[in-house]
């Protein structure tokens, strides 16, 4: 009999519990990816082009500008924070996470069509940034972001005055799909891959499910960090990946069979362009095909570092000074 | 008594582990004397999955087992990622050589990165329609598969980032159709048998990674 009305008694507690268990929503903004800068408005941002983008800038605005280019394009500019100390050293330095990046305001999948879109953002924030025609403009672009710096510089081969490119995955489809390759070649039976598989099961989103997307694909993203082959030291610091745009983008980019290198005989400044000694996917020859469309060219080995060359303490300790000593003599 | 407690074992192992899809079985080559079947497997469904499973033949008017089934994706970390599936495959429908059956289940399936570690619970229930003979049999299934509660706990790495991330239990995370063809051999007590077909989310349109599952089984018959 008391058993019995343990019994019952466990499991009347038991429903009534879990009943109480007040569940979450995946996809409520802040629960597992961070509010934007439209749902937070605490957040440092600037609006251009009808979108609200999270932006923070250092130093003095009347220096030389150094635009900060993230890569992904899913990614932000956490990860490039050490950045600042170029404020420190006559700059001024504007970060911003690209549309649909980050912090920024999200779009629709509708609503990208060509990657104009972030050539059009770029010289939007540079317009709302440069205080005078005669001010230096300048562009440090890591991974996804070089590739960009390159494809603006090409578009627009007179709107810059000098431009750091740090392992962009190629200036034509070709090259980035062979690095891209490369670089994500996982073994089949590894934890990794499994990493990466696994949770589709746990996780579905739909197409106007966007945090539920983004949060998936950091998941996906950091088994990418963690990739040996490209040497990284750890998982790069983050806010939110913009899955939508990552994705639409390489859509894009395939479909287009893009090439950003046909005007770039026109931009005769010289560029750095910086490749890593541990990501043993990009090396030397391939930052000779990518870097060659530019007829003057410093390339420059990051000792110690791998793909994250920017944002760890040996990689960004060798070569912060480098890419100092490139922009002073252009300023 | 021996039965029962083999049963007991067998179930408790299977609970404790994970596996995938439906069910495969003969039902034209499943005896009245066959109680105990043991399954193995190996295939891909969000990874590469290995599998065991066991079902117990139930003495009812309607045939049915109780089935339990554990897998493990592959990967250097044994059981930080796993699904454990019990329920039941009915044969609803029999005409001639065509059956049509039901299998249900309940998962607890777990999943861990470098960022969070994944608790959920869920649920599945895949149709079965197909030819039957005793020494083979090919049929089509369909199943849906709903992660129904999960609980997310994350990891410090994840937090130092974003310290505000809320841990706890989240209504349902996500749900995948599944959809495809089953061949298969009999022989002694033994069937040997290949599915495949395509994985899709709930919506129709989004596609995990690997969209498509393919899997090699065996399944013992035992008195």
């Amino acid at each position: 009999m008391y058993r019995n009305k343990l019994l019952s008694s466990v499991l009347f507690l038991s429903i009534f519990v879990f009943s109480c268990e007040n569940e979450m929503k995946i996809d409520e903004p802040g629960n597992l990816v961070p509010k934007t800068v439209d749902q937070d408005s605490s957040l440092p941002s600037i609006v251009i082009n009808e979108a609200k983008l999270h932006a923070e800038t250092f130093g003095n605005p009347n220096n030389p500008i150094i635009f900060i280019l993230h890569g992904g394009p899913a990614s932000d500019y956490r990860y490039l924070l050490n950045c600042k100390e170029f404020a420190d050293n006559g700059y001024f330095v504007v970060f911003y996470d690209q549309r649909g990046t980050g912090l920024s305001q999200r779009f629709p999948r509708s609503y990208y069509t060509s990657i104009q879109t972030s050539f059009d953002d770029l010289s939007s924030v540079i317009a709302y940034y440069r205080k005078s025609p005669v001010q230096k403009i300048f562009l440090l672009g890591h991974s996804w972001g070089a590739m960009l710096a390159g494809a603006y510089i090409n578009q627009y081969p007179n709107a810059v005055n000098g431009a750091v490119l740090a392992e962009p995955g190629g200036l034509k489809w070709k090259d980035i799909e062979d690095y891209v390759k490369r670089s994500r070649k996982m073994d089949i039976t590894g934890e990794a891959l499994n990493n990466a598989l696994y949770m589709d099961q746990f996780l579905t989103g739909k197409e106007d499910e966007h945090a539920i997307l983004d949060y998936k694909y950091k998941l996906l993203a950091s088994t990418g960090d963690e990739n040996e082959n490209v040497g990284n030291e750890g998982l790069l610091p983050f806010w939110r990946p913009g899955f939508i745009l990552q994705d639409v983008y390489f859509d894009i980019i395939k479909k287009e069979n893009s090439d950003w290198t046909t005007h770039l005989d026109q931009f005769s400044t010289k560029i750095l362009f910086i490749y890593s000694e541990r990501n043993k996917t990009y090396g030397v020859v391939h930052a000779q095909k990518v870097s060659s469309p530019f007829p003057n060219v410093q390339l420059f080995e990051t000792k110690g570092a791998g793909h994250d060359m920017l944002s760890f303490p040996t990689g960004w300790n060798n070569t912060f000074p480098v890419i100092l000593n490139y922009f002073n003599t252009l300023k | 008594m021996k039965h029962k407690i083999i049963i007991i074992i067998a179930v408790l192992f299977c609970s404790m582990s994970n596996y995938c899809q439906a069910q495969s079985i003969n039902w034209a080559g499943l005896k009245e004397e066959h109680r105990h079947l043991v399954n193995l497997q190996l295939g891909i469904d969000y990874g590469v999955i290995y599998g065991l499973g066991y079902s117990y033949h139930l003495k009812s008017k309607l045939p049915l087992l109780l089935n339990a089934e554990f897998s493990i994706p592959s990967g250097n970390k044994f059981f930080d990622d796993f699904k454990t599936k019990i329920g039941a495959h009915a044969k609803l429908f029999k005409m001639n050589n065509i059956a049509v059956s039901l299998n249900i289940n309940g998962i607890f399936r777990r999943y861990e990165n470098t960022l969070v570690s994944l608790s959920n619970f869920g649920g599945s229930g895949n149709i079965i329609i197909g030819y039957y003979s005793p020494k083979w049999y090919v049929n089509g299934e369909f199943g849906f598969d709903r992660a129904i509660v999960t609980h997310f706990e994350h990891k410090d790495v994840y937090k130092s980032n974003f310290p505000d991330v809320k841990d706890g239990w989240y209504e349902t995370t996500g749900g995948n159709v599944q959809f495809g063809m089953q061949i298969g051999y009999s022989f002694d007590q033994s069937d040997i048998y290949l599915k495949g077909g395509k994985t899709i989310a709930q919506d129709f349109k989004t596609s995990p990674t690997i969209p498509i599952y393919i899997q090699l089984g065996y399944n013992l018959k035992l008195k």
